[in-house]
């Protein structure tokens, strides 16, 4: 008699799917935190804007690049939607995965204990739901790193505009230092939220080391 | 693994109590179960917890086929009621469940769908199982404020929840009451704290008092059987209940 994967499978599934579910939700956290930085860009860039009109002439350059960076800014919060979207998928799909494998083992003590025929069927039926669970889950862990990756790739790009606004800066004449001052907090924060994205990048979630 | 033991036959109309697990851990209270079958179908009766679903599946299922449950019944809402609901939905998806309407909105939190409830009213529900009439009586307050018993009347046995429940001490195992006086002191406190109100155990007491029973059957502790019925309802309605001990 062929014995159901149910009936072998070894109990540290339940164990990495707890640790899936510890790495996700501190992914989430971070995230959260990443969200809320990305709102203060916006913020800065609507500041840059004004700041540029203020300095007229003199930092014209400085004002092509603040309203990129605004429109960087947009992009940048709409990616963080994309990337909140798609942890909160993947906090519930671990959640799920967890119930299933409690739900399982329950299931397999009772048919292994008992001689029900219809033991054997239904929990190969609990399986294949199962296994539809994981595959949605892994699904949504490359959908996560997928979105990650354009997140930093979006970010990237931004940390180019905030040093190029540092540069312009230099030209703003007598607006240099307040200018200055605005695109380095700018850089600053770019760099912050690429840090983040990178380490998250490289969290165990993805690897499964 | 727990034990089964029919406690009434008339061919195929059976009750079967699925009782005593020496291996559940001492931190769960004991529970029973009860199994009515009559033609293919049967309704368990306060199918108990997670926890324990292994020990009453296997049990129940080598007395009877597991997928033919048509029902199950819930007295109220406790996780040692039915926290297996969604376990034994797995073997029929179509089983439903009866539950006070106040809970019918609660006890989905354990599994189920919108089809899997039946809502009993208040005054209770007759239920019919492959023909057999069953009765749902009003037990609320006792303790939960939405309860119910069941009463078959072909077999005079009531299913009374809580009501008639005992906290055994280890070793005190059988399976009916043998010695009232005895039993009873294991009942008290725990009918003193978990019953809410005199006014609803008086209006129990008479109402079962009507009815013709041979063995009352609670979800914890021995069942009353015979003359020891009418004295635990005796009993019970002297007692003042909705106190707490200290």
């Amino acid at each position: 008699m062929t014995m159901t994967t149910a009936l072998t499978t070894r109990p540290s599934k339940a164990q990495q799917a707890g640790v899936d579910l510890l790495r996700i939700v501190r992914i989430n956290e971070e995230i959260k935190a990443v969200v809320g930085v990305a709102f203060k860009i916006n913020i800065m860039a609507l500041n840059a804007i004004f700041l540029a009109k203020r300095a007229g002439t003199a930092a014209r350059g400085f004002g092509v690049l603040s309203n990129e960076l605004r429109v960087f800014s947009q992009d940048l919060r709409d990616g963080m939607s994309v990337l909140t979207a798609h942890i909160h998928a993947c906090v519930t799909e671990v959640s799920v995965v967890l119930q299933d494998i409690r739900h399982t083992a329950l299931l397999r003590q009772a048919v292994e204990q008992s001689s029900a025929a219809c033991g054997r069927a239904v929990l190969a039926a609990r399986e294949v739901e199962n296994d539809r669970h994981a595959e949605r889950l892994a699904r949504l862990r490359k959908q996560l790193r997928a979105a990650l990756d354009d997140a930093f790739r979006m970010v990237e790009l931004g940390g180019v505009l905030a040093k190029s606004a540092k540069i312009e800066a230099a030209y703003g004449q007598s607006f240099a230092v307040p200018l200055a001052q605005v695109s380095g907090e700018f850089d600053g924060v770019v760099e912050e939220i690429r840090a983040s994205l990178e380490s998250l990048r490289r969290s165990a979630f993805f690897t499964g080391n | 693994m727990k034990t089964t033991k029919t406690i009434f036959q008339d061919g195929n109309h059976k009750w079967i109590a699925i009782v005593r697990d020496p291996d559940k851990p001492n931190y769960l209270i004991d529970t029973n179960e009860y199994l009515v079958t009559h033609g293919g179908q049967g309704l368990l009766l306060d199918p108990g917890g997670a926890e324990v679903f292994p020990a009453v599946f296997s049990a129940l299922s080598s007395e009877f086929d597991p997928s033919a449950l048509s029902a199950i019944f819930a007295s109220h809402q406790d996780p040692d009621i039915c926290s297996s609901l969604a376990l034994w939905l797995e073997f029929n998806p179509k089983m439903r469940c009866y539950v006070s309407w106040l809970w019918s909105s609660f006890i989905p939190h354990f599994g189920g769908t919108a089809e899997t409830f039946i809502a009993m009213p208040d005054e209770g529900l007759d239920i019919s199982l492959d023909g057999l009439h069953l009765q749902a009586i009003p037990a609320h307050y006792l303790h939960s404020s939405g309860n119910l018993h069941l009463y078959d009347k072909i077999a005079k046995v009531l299913f009374s929840g809580d009501v008639g429940a005992a906290l055994l001490p280890p070793g005190d195992d059988g399976l009916f009451v043998e010695n009232f006086d005895a039993h009873i002191r294991h009942a008290e406190g725990f009918h003193r704290r978990w019953m809410g109100s005199n006014e609803a155990k008086r209006r129990w007491c008479e109402r079962v008092s009507q009815m013709e029973i041979d063995m009352l059957c609670p979800q914890h502790g021995a069942i009353y059987q015979g003359a020891d019925v009418q004295r635990f309802i005796n009993w019970f309605d002297g007692l003042q209940v909705g106190i707490c001990g200290s």
